[in-house]
């Protein structure tokens, strides 16, 4: 048997030829601070150090690793913590924190041989790119990452630890933080899913015998619904829990299926024909997906089309009249387009996974979740189980933008192969599931017309919305233009087309960048018609308080003062700016309780929320110091654990705004019951009086519930539903009521200025730089809100140029099942980020503060298509803006 | 990114670093025997001769070649072509050899469940199908790009390749001319690379490498090129153009290379010449982008040239 020494220790290699070094690092070994998540070497998450060089060790042989020296995160910092540790909490180069071993191992390669070459020299952004090209982060930390990397090559963290600003950095830099796909319970099983190899089908025969009878097998399920019809490429069909995936896997193909094939159409275009097969039966549409954050309004609904949904528009008829009189005339300002955006994969890097065990009647899920508490709830009424006899763990969550807030399969299917078994389940999907079947942001058609009255103002805004959402329905784009540049009258109609794919999913302000990308260009043209500054433009346009002083700060900007007329040059390097706005609702979870505790003299604040990268630990320690006086890490913060008190869904960016105002409540009855029993008051003039109270303090605790807010409201904020009349106030009230969504006064603004420089020979377009203004009130964790902003711009770049799920539109296989043809950005994609936060707005919020995570999305991608069109003079009405589409672009300008 | 099995063989595949046919066993396309190889003395490192040309072992990997300082100085395409494929982590793990033997990475392909010619398939799914990252030179059956970068730039320097069977192939004799939709080389079943020779750098001569895709690093090429030229007195004395990313073997684009023999070196003969570059090109329906690009890498590398 061969030997390797790991993080100093010798450890045995397996004989199977197919065990690879992650395999054994992670399962055999236990150092689960490696990750597997492309396992095809690109994402760079289970890099290792062998012979102290970086290696992709989801590709690497066990074998090959014989008599090799194999430094994993775990051993980077054993005995003290490594600069590039230190350099990436302070500078909080990180989020969800599941990319993040991978990255401080090759920066800690990176870093030693540069340190030993050249000193304390300082590596640019090229070099850094270069060195952790091989590396990717859907959360977007990169802007930080730099930052980190060229500290700690420059000598500055070679000295002590300094407090993070995030509370679980360290956790995440050492590989101790421990995510679902980590856990292990002792005879744990592995469950893997059989899916539908046709896009539409009906099983007529599921033979689970074969599987069952297989050595190592414990457990084989059926997940077919009670119509036996698949309706996508990979449907669940049936599951099998066994001693290892290997075994899982041979079981699964022995699995014996029967079954009818049915006609299908997979795609926007296929699926509206009139004589397309039709996916979802009347008796059947109950089972499709819902792609909103919210829940659906009825609409009509005609074979695969449902829609329109239409009940946001106002005075529509006028709209058309005007608008086929202004075509008819000519009419120079009339704006009509047609707009086009791709299928958004989340890509999380951590996979769909949840771990089921029963202990008697007690059932405990480990699960990749966005929402903890109602998670709790779902399993309980689905199983029939009392809520205290369900506890759902997430303590750190691998990134979610929305895909992990519902019930999802892993978890259904963990239980149920757990409860047969008899023994806990592991379910995670691999890479091909997690970018095929756990959702997505669909593709759309947007076609819309937007016509300015003789005086400047606008007249009417025409949007029709047709959404890819394949297997589910419920898409909200259109309606989402009522709520900003009020008009005379707009028709606003949105359309799912349902269709033999995957269903999509909630995806960061869902609906919200295809609107944008559609609107803000067309915004852009009026400008340019009018011959208006685009900033100047919207400012006219629309009144929001908030955006008012985002226009003013935008307008100020060195890189818009000076940008060039639109396609002023000629060579083969352009460069232009644009510009862009975007709202989301600020949403709050009503009944969200905190509880605030003193035990043992230390201050614990506990709700069930969790935290998916965006910092809720953050917020709620900073807000529990900050009130009584104290340092963040002195606070103890409890989440991720549906047994605490009932806590918010990470999901419409609600945590901020569900979690601060009870908090407040909560602090304040803490602090009057420890004033009570407090026995002595502290020194007088004391500069720490709290830190005296709470030493001497006997176990308290306070637990308050989310208030309603404040109706005194700063002049023009007001409910944005207000805007939208009578129906905008029976949508508020159908989200509380069945969605325990409310929707609060005010609204979350950004607007972002970005510079691109476009390469007109390759079609390649880079982001140069990108200031983004945003306005959600008082900032509770000022750099990890700059994190997620910057994040959110890198996601909306990604949306911009890059990235596009692909499938076969004969039989609806997901072509880019891997990273490799899935594209997110990379570290040197990035460009140099300047964040503003404006932190007015929501004074009527108890602490000012409203979630960030969405409406930093929502303006890159139609910045950038209008900075394109600054450069060159050619409108992109299609995303992502590819090589292929801007060269043909580019061309077509040409040629006219 | 790069590879792994040096070729199939009906006994299995050989592995080297195992970066590519790792992948392939993780979703199952490869389920055959495995035969591990590792390095002689004489398949490992750069071998130089007296007059100064340069065999390089199969089992060199390609970060060794990339860091390598006589490479980058008597061969920087070669150099410039190992430091632009794949990530850092795997150019550490990656051998010469398995990149010129990896399998292709057709989306079809590497998909477990669907047939396709290099799965023993009657079609191929992609032609008819997506290709929107395929060939823009259909000269077979299958319509994957090769994916070797390395076949690419050694294409360029007309290098030679030494089997456990046979001497001085050339790219073409490994690699075939891509009538075969079923391999994606030309090797026997069981015959293994060792190394690659370089004929001594021709006088004078300058080399550059590009490729052309969507994002900074980490990406298949759309279309990458490995250009030599010789300019001397103003004139292009010599020029080799070798392709890759647009047809199922790397190609050398003959057209511009004889277009641009005795001409200037400057931009007008430049741009003019490009245009050839895409002779015999016969792209798919939703390819024809790859054309454009092409011109683009071929006038951006020959204007570095003639600038440098």
């Amino acid at each position: 048997m061969s030997t390797m020494t790991i993080n100093g220790k010798l450890a045995p290699l397996p004989d199977d030829p197919d065990a690879l070094l992650v395999d054994v690092v992670r399962d055999a070994l236990g150092l689960t601070g490696t990750k597997l998540v492309c396992g095809a070497g690109v994402c760079g998450a289970c890099t290792v150090l062998v012979d102290g060089e970086p290696a992709v060790s989801c590709l690497m042989p066990a074998r090959s690793a014989a008599n090799t020296n194999v430094t994993t995160v775990e051993g980077i910092g054993a005995a003290r913590l490594h600069p590039v540790q230190k350099a990436f909490m302070a500078h909080d180069a990180l989020q969800c924190g599941f990319c993040t071993p991978g990255f401080i191992v090759e920066a800690a390669a990176f870093h030693d041989s540069w340190r030993a070459a050249k000193g304390t020299a300082v590596p640019s952004r090229e070099e850094i790119g270069a060195a952790l090209s091989g590396h990717l982060c859907r959360c977007g930390a990169y802007d930080g990452i730099f930052r980190a990397v060229a500290d700690a090559c420059a000598g500055r963290f070679d000295g002590n630890d300094i407090p993070p600003p995030r509370m679980e950095a360290r956790d995440k830099v050492t590989g101790s933080a421990k995510y679902t796909v980590d856990i292990h319970h002792d005879g744990q099983l592995e469950g893997v899913i059989l899916r539908s190899p046709f896009a539409h089908a009906r099983i007529s025969e599921l033979d689970l015998a074969p599987a069952r009878a297989m050595p190592g097998v414990n457990a084989a399920i059926s997940l077919l619904g009670d119509d036996r019809i698949v309706r996508y490429v990979g449907e669940p069909i049936a599951a099998v829990a066994a001693r290892d995936r290997k075994t899982a896997l041979a079981a699964i193909a022995a699995i014996k299926l029967g079954s009818e094939r049915l006609p299908s159409a997979i795609g926007l275009d296929e699926a509206r024909k009139a004589d397309a097969p039709v996916v979802f039966e009347k008796s059947a549409r109950k089972r499709a997906g819902n792609v909103s954050e919210g829940g659906g309004s009825p609409a009509p609904w005609k074979g695969n089309i449902r829609g329109p949904s239409a009940a946001f528009s106002k005075k529509p008829k006028k709209v058309r009249s005007w608008v086929d009189g202004a075509r008819a005339a000519n009419n120079p300002l009339l704006v009509e387009g047609t707009f086009r955006t791709g299928t958004q994969q989340h890509a999380c890097l951590e996979p769909h996974a949840a771990v089921a065990r029963f202990d008697g009647d007690r059932l405990t899920v480990h699960v990749s979740t966005q929402a903890v508490f109602h998670l709790m709830e779902l399993i309980a009424k689905r199983y029939k189980l009392g809520h205290d006899k369900v506890r759902v763990i997430a303590d750190h969550v691998g990134g979610g933008f929305g895909s992990k807030a519902a019930l999802g399969v892993e978890t259904t299917t963990a239980i149920e192969l757990a409860r047969e078994a008899g023994a806990p389940v592991r379910v995670a999907y691999d890479r091909h599931e997690e970018l095929s079947v756990t959702g997505y942001r669909p593709a759309t058609e947007v076609k819309i017309a937007l016509l300015p009255s003789e005086q400047g103002e606008l007249k009417a805004l025409s949007l029709t919305a047709y959404a890819d959402t394949g297997a589910a329905t419920n898409s909200t784009i259109a309606a989402l233009a009522r709520l900003i540049y009020p008009a005379e009258a707009k028709e606003l109609a949105d359309f799912d087309v349902i269709s033999n794919l995957p269903a999509g999913a909630p995806f960061r302000g869902p609906g919200g960048p295809p609107m944008a990308f559609a609107l803000e260009q067309a915004i852009d043209e009026a400008a340019l018609r009018m011959n208006i500054d685009p900033i100047a433009l919207r400012k006219r346009w629309d009144p929001d308080p908030n955006r008012q002083r985002l226009y003013d700060w935008a307008s100020s900007l060195e890189v818009w003062r000076n940008r060039k007329p639109i396609a002023a040059q000629s060579g083969r390097y352009r460069r232009g700016v644009g510009v862009a706005t975007g709202y989301w609702l600020y949403l709050w979870q009503p009944g969200s309780k905190v509880e605030v505790a003193v035990k043992g003299g230390r201050l614990i604040a506990s709700t069930a929320t969790q935290d998916i990268g965006t910092g809720t630990r953050t917020v709620i320690a900073n807000t529990v110091a900050r009130e009584f006086g104290l340092e963040p890490h002195e606070i103890e913060v409890r989440i991720g654990d549906s047994n605490l008190p009932e806590g918010p869904g990470s999901g419409g960016s609600r945590v901020t705004a569900s979690v601060i105002p009870p908090m407040l409540l909560a602090i304040e009855q803490l602090k009057a019951a420890i004033q009570q029993h407090a026995k002595r008051q502290p020194v007088p003039g004391s500069n720490a009086p709290w830190r005296e109270w709470l030493a001497a303090s006997p176990d308290l605790s306070a637990t308050s519930v989310r208030p309603e807010d404040s109706r005194q409201m700063a002049p023009g904020v007001q409910s944005p539903l207000k805007q939208a009349g009578f129906m905008g106030m029976i949508f508020g009230w159908m989200m509380r009521r069945f969605s325990n969504l409310a929707i609060g006064a005010g609204v979350p603004s950004s607007v972002q200025v970005i510079e691109v420089e476009v390469d007109t020979w390759l079609g390649h377009v880079r982001v140069l730089n990108v200031h983004t203004g945003i306005a959600v009130g008082r900032i509770a964790a000022p750099a990890l809100a700059r994190s997620q902003a910057a994040g959110a711009v890198i996601q909306g770049i990604g949306y911009a140029l890059y990235e596009a799920r692909e499938v076969d539109s004969r039989t609806g296989d997901v072509l880019s099942g891997g990273m490799e043809d899935y594209r997110i950005p990379g570290i040197a994609d990035t460009p140099v980020i300047d964040v503003h936060f404006d932190q007015g707005g929501f004074d009527h919020v108890l602490g000012g503060s409203v979630g960030i995570g969405e409406v930093a999305t929502v303006p890159t991608s139609p910045a950038v298509a209008n900075a394109i069109l600054n450069a060159t003079g050619v409108r992109l009405t299609e995303l992502p803006i590819r090589p292929d589409r801007l060269v043909a672009a580019l061309k077509g300008r040409a040629a006219a | 990114m790069t590879s792994s099995a040096m070729t199939a063989t009906q006994a299995g595949e050989f592995r080297a670093a195992g970066t590519d046919l790792s992948e392939r066993r993780r979703s199952g396309v490869s389920t055959g025997p495995v035969i591990d190889i590792s390095a002689a003395p004489d398949t490992i490192g750069m071998h130089w001769d007296a007059d100064e040309s340069l065999r390089i072992g199969a089992f060199t990997t390609i970060a060794a070649i990339a860091a390598d300082a006589r490479i980058a100085a008597a061969y920087p395409g070669i150099a410039a072509s190992a430091q632009g494929l794949a990530t850092p982590q795997i150019r550490h793990l990656a051998t010469l050899g398995g990149n010129l033997a990896q399998r292709s990475r057709c989306w079809y392909f590497r998909n477990p469940h669907i047939a396709c010619l290099k799965k023993g398939g009657s079609d191929c799914p992609a032609r008819s199908g997506n290709h929107l990252y395929h060939v823009a030179f259909d000269l077979g059956p299958c319509v994957a790009p090769h994916p070797s970068t390395m076949a690419a730039a050694l294409l360029a320097y007309e290098a030679k390749v030494t089997t456990d069977r046979r001497s001085s192939l050339t790219i073409g004799d490994l690699l075939g001319d891509g009538s075969n939709g079923s391999a994606d080389n030309a090797l026997q079943p069981g015959e293994m690379i060792r190394s690659i020779e370089l004929a001594p750098p021709l006088h004078g001569e300058r080399a550059l490498y590009k490729r052309a895709i969507s994002r900074t690093y980490a990406e298949w090429p759309l279309v990458e090129l490995c250009a030599r030229a010789v300019i001397k007195d103003g004139t292009f004395q010599f020029v080799r153009l070798a392709a890759g990313g647009i047809a199922p073997v790397p190609l050398r684009l003959a057209a511009a290379e004889a277009a641009l023999q005795g001409k200037p070196a400057n931009v007008a003969a430049i741009a003019v010449v490009a245009e050839r570059a895409t002779s015999g090109a016969k792209p798919l329906p939703m390819t024809g982008y790859k054309l454009d690009l092409l011109k683009g890498v071929v006038q951006d590398l020959l204007e570095r040239m003639t600038a440098s």
